[in-house]
């Protein structure tokens, strides 16, 4: 199990570099730095739902799973709003001609990897996670 | 003559009939996500717009004939947005509990006064849409501006459009049964 995890995470930092990578190739290549708010945006995206994750879960939502709360969907609310942020202003920027065509594809899979990244990545802790239960 | 028996109070006007779709368990969460991501997407539609008005000012039309563009964004294209966030912030500042007419608990005013106020939330997001539809025809179709400019209007109907789908995924999310009620009645 440590091993398959050691394997995990190894070959995530690996996926999260790649899509590092991609978005600053995105930007290099054209010599236009805008695309690297996707990166900020896609790092950006589970703040709100962590912080907001909290606000639920007093003693007695805890045992119903606390997704009845109001801060809950705010936070799911506004970290939907963030990540199709991240999927959407490359396209705006590209439609506007202020990037490149290629750099905003570049950009948004490269914003993929990254999310992608955090959302395994913190599916597979929540799963260690309730092992201690 | 008798009316047949109806499953609500024959005196309500304004019934909610959304219909009880089932996503499973997840759907409450599934909801909200959908329903923040048609909120972001209506709002990054009109941006579009917004700035592609704002880049027209470079020459247009052919390069030995550079006239500056016919039409901007300018705000009468922001004011059906607005009204439509504005109706959005009413309609979800609503207790759920109260508008679906439970009146055992609480005073009965209470109930009267919730659905007098969803009505103007939704009063505010279907004037936003028509408000976006009239901006569309009469500042964009009427005078026969190119495609590239109608894109402007057709922007804003989307965003008005994807607003009220917002909401109204948000609402159905956000009405369904919780855990808590759902362990009861089982």
């Amino acid at each position: 199990m440590a091993a398959a995890s050691i394997r995990t995470v190894v070959f995530l930092a690996m996926v999260l570099a790649v899509g590092f990578l991609m978005i600053i190739l995105s930007c290099v290549l054209w010599h236009n730095w805008l695309p690297l708010l996707v990166a900020l945006t896609f790092v950006l995206a589970p703040l709100p739902n962590a912080i907001f994750a909290h606000c639920g879960s007093d003693e007695f939502s805890a045992s119903y799973d606390g997704v009845n709360s109001g801060p809950v969907d705010l936070g799911r609310f506004i970290t939907a709003m963030i990540v199709t942020t991240g999927f959407a202003m490359p396209v705006v920027l590209a439609h506007a001609q202020v990037i490149h065509n290629a750099a905003c594809v570049m950009s948004i899979l490269g914003g993929g990897l990254v999310y992608g990244t955090i959302l395994t990545y913190s599916a597979a802790f929540s799963q260690e996670e309730s092992e201690f239960d | 003559m008798s009316l047949p028996r109806s499953q609500y109070d024959p005196r309500r006007v304004c019934l909610n009939p959304f219909p009880n779709v089932d996503f499973g368990k997840h759907r409450r969460t599934v909801g909200v996500y959908l329903s923040g991501a048609l909120f972001a997407l209506a709002y990054w539609v009109f941006l579009d717009a917004c700035i592609i008005s704002k880049h027209a000012k470079a020459p247009w039309g052919p390069p030995d004939d550079p006239a500056p563009a016919p039409v901007h964004v300018t705000f009468v294209d922001w004011i059906p947005g607005l009204c439509s966030l504005l109706g959005f912030l009413v309609i979800n500042l609503i207790d759920k509990d109260r508008v679906r007419g439970d009146e055992n608990f609480g005073d009965a005013r209470a109930v009267w006064r919730a659905r007098l106020f969803l009505f103007v939330g939704f009063a505010l997001m279907a004037g936003g849409l028509a408000g976006s539809v009239t901006v569309l025809v009469i500042k964009y179709i009427m005078p026969e501006y190119p495609d590239a400019f109608k894109y402007y209007g057709y922007a804003n109907v989307t965003q008005n459009v994807a607003l009220m789908l917002s909401v109204v995924i948000l609402w159905m999310a956000q009405n369904t049964p919780s855990e808590y009620e759902y362990n009861l009645t089982l």
